[in-house]
């Protein structure tokens, strides 16, 4: 039997309600990562798969970012929920970094409706230690230090977990603005800050 | 008191008499009805809804009875004449040797004088008390013994049969010395739902399963003591007050009812997940399950604004529409709207609601109206309305639920953007014109249907050759816009599949499912592209499955025009306008921008050069159904034990239960079905074989045969 995909595809979610494109560059950075740092076979280019597809299920791991509400439609809320029941784990980035931004509020409302409900995610998580360590937890963004959006620096992220598996991971830190670069001006930080994104990957397809 | 006066006061005492007996007669049926349905109950336990037949039908035997026998004698009594009753008399009294009937026939006669002492000396008053005496005592006498033998059974046995409710099989004849044998041989499980529903309680008698809403109180009565009680799975030591899970309390009290044997009463909370009752007795215990429910949370559907639109201007109002219905009854419902404004980076929210409203109890269907006025909200181009309609519950002991519609965006157009309404007018685009076009020819088409009639033939077949002529033309157009999507030149259609009549010989219809799958493998062959798709088909066959249909409807409307036949072509063009349409809306799916696409060269990322590595082959994964498989085998344990003990059978069974998926419903209720059987009794194989077919799961075809090759 050949091979039919790669190991890892990044897959960016496409729902009705908000600007999920809103961070293009994103996919590739993360993919840039992984072939960077692992061994996974990793397809060259994300894709983006509409929420309420069944194509959701060929991707283990999913991401989803926007500024504006998140509202989804009921076949976006009973895929999400499949997906999720079957092992599929959703990232979720608040691309405002802002706690009282209207992203936030529905994103939570949506996540709860379809999924379950938030919670912090400890520290000491094992996706804290999947590739990376990050012993302090998930690592803050400049948009956080620079005080912008809500002028917090957050100190957990907050996940829905199934048992001790992660099948939503939240974060307000606004990696979707902090990863959105070329993959290409990587060479110019003294830290890849994107080596979290391997931790998330790598915590989707082992665990 | 002459003799006319006395017969007839005879008859009207006959008369009299007979009524009463007809009613007597009446009355021992309906009690031997009764009495008959006691005996049976007791014997062998007659279900409610029988039982609930059982005093209609009494009171329907008795009225018929009595109806009977009044229609049969008591009218003919009352219609007697003065001489059947005469003679009714002479026959019972000798002595009057006809004196009674001679009197009657010439009452003013010198003989009838002269028979008048014999007249008046008859015991005529006697002779009818006796009659009458007669006829009632034997009814009278039946009746009071089924009275006697109706009042002489245990209340509850009459009551189950004169008052049958549900949860009365406690009442049962018997009941006391089978509950002293076994506290656990009957239960009787009431559920009463949360206040707020209005529902009224339900009773389940010696049930397996008992279904219950979230939030219940349910009670567990059997006649007996020394019972106690285990909710939930896990093994906890019973005890009069047994408590296994923090959010289910379990207590056991025996109580002893006047003129009642005692009686013992389990009170619980329903469990937010199935779970197992078990109840032990002095003898033995005995498992039901309880099977909660959740309240649904509301729907909401928005029917106003319809759809996503695009405001050239935010002025005037907008009008808001929204249906809600709920299970068990609706609190309130409203429209929420969240603004948006900005771009890029800066985003700003405003958030509100409108029309809210609220309902009173027990409305489960409800629908509200309003307007958002757009002048007031300080709307700035670009900015977005994010609109629902949001409706909650009455419940208040696990909700409320809250319930929203899909979320319509209303958008403010930019001046400066390039779209539709700020923009010049653009000519269509290329389906948009062939609809125009095919509705300008159904239009002529329809023009010469209604002339048809007054038409020569020659001049119908001219013109309608001529619309034909027009209808290939666009036909070939479609034709090319299709082939120009897949990827080949104009002359697609030409080179590819009949249809012009130039290079195939004859014309017809192309094959639209074979042009589609072509298309789709040309464009995956050999290539790791992924086709972003949309629902369940790739673009290719979203966008021209509809156009090759108007392709083929059009080929039809044609060649219904090229044999003049102007009405037959018309349903042709009408499915052609609609495929148009459709493929237009195909297409506005991809209005929407796609984000640049970064490819990552991963041999570089890699430093690997141009090495690719060996291919490794993915393992497949391991099936994963050990719950499945563990749940099968407790079930074949289960199987194993059903000649010797059914009882174990059935709880082990219902433990199976338990442990299902929350979301397994068909085979939670086969479970239910084989457990229910197997305590009634019987022929248990159906319901067990279904069971375990629902456990096993739908068969799995193999993909394909392993090929030779090791």
């Amino acid at each position: 039997m050949g091979r039919l995909m790669p190991d890892f595809t990044f897959a960016t979610a496409q729902y009705d309600s908000g600007d999920w494109d809103s961070a293009p560059l994103v996919p590739a950075n993360v993919i840039d990562s992984v072939a960077r740092y692992t061994a996974i076979d990793v397809a060259p280019t994300g894709v983006i798969v509409p929420l309420g597809s069944r194509d959701l299920f060929k991707y283990p791991l999913v991401y989803l970012t926007g500024h504006l509400p998140v509202r989804f439609s009921d076949v976006e809320r009973t895929r999400l929920g499949e997906y999720c029941a079957r092992g599929g784990m959703l990232f979720v980035d608040d691309h405002n970094h802002d706690v009282d931004g209207q992203f936030h509020k529905t994103a939570w409302e949506a996540i709860a409706g379809a999924v379950g409900p938030l919670q912090d995610l400890p520290n000491d998580h094992a996706l804290y230690r999947s590739f990376f360590r990050f012993p302090d937890g998930p690592p803050t963004t400049s948009h956080e230090l620079n005080g912008w959006g809500d002028n917090l620096v957050h100190k957990h992220l907050q996940a829905v977990l199934r048992g001790d598996r992660i099948s939503v991971l939240y974060s307000s830190k606004d990696y979707s603005s902090e990863w959105n670069y070329h993959p290409d001006n990587k060479r110019f930080f003294s830290v890849d800050n994107t080596r979290f994104g391997v931790n998330i990957v790598v915590y989707a397809l082992t665990s | 008191m002459t003799s006319t006066d006395r017969i007839r006061r005879a008859r009207t005492t006959l008369a009299l008499a007979l009524a009463a007996r007809a009613l007597l007669v009446a009355v021992a049926s309906a009690l031997a009805v009764v009495a008959v349905g006691v005996v049976v109950d007791s014997v062998a336990g007659l279900p409610l809804t029988l039982r609930e037949l059982l005093l209609p039908a009494a009171l329907l035997t008795g009225a018929a009875v009595f109806a009977s026998l009044f229609l049969l004698r008591v009218r003919g009594a009352w219609r007697a004449t003065d001489e059947d009753v005469a003679l009714w008399l002479e026959g019972r009294i000798p002595s009057l040797r006809y004196a009674l009937v001679t009197s009657l026939g010439a009452p003013q006669s010198p003989a009838a004088r002269a028979l008048a002492d014999e007249v008046a000396s008859a015991p005529v008053e006697r002779t009818v008390r006796q009659a009458s005496g007669h006829a009632l005592w034997r009814p009278g006498v039946v009746a009071l013994v089924l009275l006697g033998l109706v009042s002489l059974a245990p209340p509850g046995a009459v009551a189950r049969v004169t008052a049958p409710e549900a949860g009365d099989l406690l009442a049962r004849a018997g009941g006391a010395a089978r509950a002293e044998r076994d506290p656990l041989a009957t239960i009787v499980v009431r559920v009463s739902p949360p206040a707020y529903t209005g529902l009224p309680a339900r009773t389940f008698e010696d049930p397996s399963a008992v279904p219950a809403l979230a939030g219940s109180r349910v009670t567990v009565e059997g006649l007996g003591a020394g019972v106690r009680a285990i909710v939930g799975s896990d093994t906890v030591r019973a005890t009069t007050r047994a408590t296994t899970r923090a959010t289910t309390r379990a207590t056991t009290r025996a109580s002893a009812r006047e003129g009642s044997p005692p009686s013992w009463v389990v009170a619980l909370a329903v469990p937010a997940q199935p779970g197992a009752v078990r109840l032990l007795g002095p003898a033995r215990e005995r498992l039901f399950l309880i099977d909660p429910y959740a309240d649904s949370v509301p729907t909401a559907r928005l029917d106003l604004p319809a759809r996503d639109s695009v405001l050239r201007e935010a002025r005037g109002d907008l009008a808001l529409a929204a249906e809600f219905r709920d299970d068990l009854g609706l609190a309130e419902g409203a429209f929420e709207y969240i603004i948006s404004a900005g771009a890029g980076e800066t985003f700003t929210f405003r958030s509100g609601r409108v029309a809210a409203r609220r309902f009173d109890a027990g409305v489960r269907v409800a629908r509200i109206a309003g307007v958002l006025p757009l002048d007031s909200l300080r709307l700035g181009a670009g900015d977005l309305i994010h609109l629902r309609a949001v409706a909650t519950d009455r419940n208040d002991v696990t909700g409320p639920g809250t319930g929203a519609s899909e979320t319509r965006t209303i958008r403010v157009a930019r001046p400066d953007e390039y779209d539709s309404v700020a923009v010049d007018p653009m000519p269509p685009t290329e389906p948009e014109k062939n609809a125009l076009s095919q509705r300008m020819i159904l239009q002529m088409t329809q023009e010469l249907h209604a002339r048809a009639p007054r038409l020569a033939a020659p001049v119908l077949q001219r013109e309608s050759r001529a619309i034909a002529l027009e209808q290939t033309r666009l036909r070939k157009r479609v034709g090319e816009v299709v082939f120009l999507r897949l990827g080949e030149g104009e002359g697609g259609e030409h080179a590819h599949f009949a249809g012009d009549g130039h290079a195939h010989g004859e014309e017809g219809p192309v094959d639209a499912e074979e042009i589609l799958a072509a298309a789709e493998r040309a464009a995956n062959a050999g290539a790791t592209r992924m086709l972003e798709s949309e629902g369940d088909e790739t673009p290719i066959v979203a966008i021209n499955r509809p156009l090759l249909e108007a392709y083929n409807h059009m080929w039809r409307a044609a060649t219904e025009l090229e044999t003049a036949r102007p009405g037959e072509a018309i349903p042709w063009m009408e499915r052609a306008i609609e495929a148009l349409q459709r493929a237009r809306a195909a297409e506005r799916i991809y209005l929407r921008g796609r984000p640049a696409r970064v490819v990552v060269d991963l041999a570089k990322v890699r430093g690997t050069g141009k090495e690719r590595g060996s291919p490794v082959i993915r393992d497949p994964r391991e099936p994963l159904d050990a719950e499945r498989e563990a749940r099968l085998a407790r079930f074949d344990r289960a199987l194993d034990v059903v000649r010797a003990d059914p009882g174990a059978a059935a709880d082990t069974i219902l433990l199976v239960r338990v442990s299902l998926p929350a979301d397994d419903r068909a085979t939670a209720r086969a479970l239910d079905a084989a457990a229910d059987a197997l305590r009634r009794g019987g022929d248990v194989t159906a319901p067990l074989q279904s069971a375990r077919r629902a456990l096993a799961g739908p068969p799995v075809r193999a993909g394909a045969l392993v090929p030779w090759g090791g």
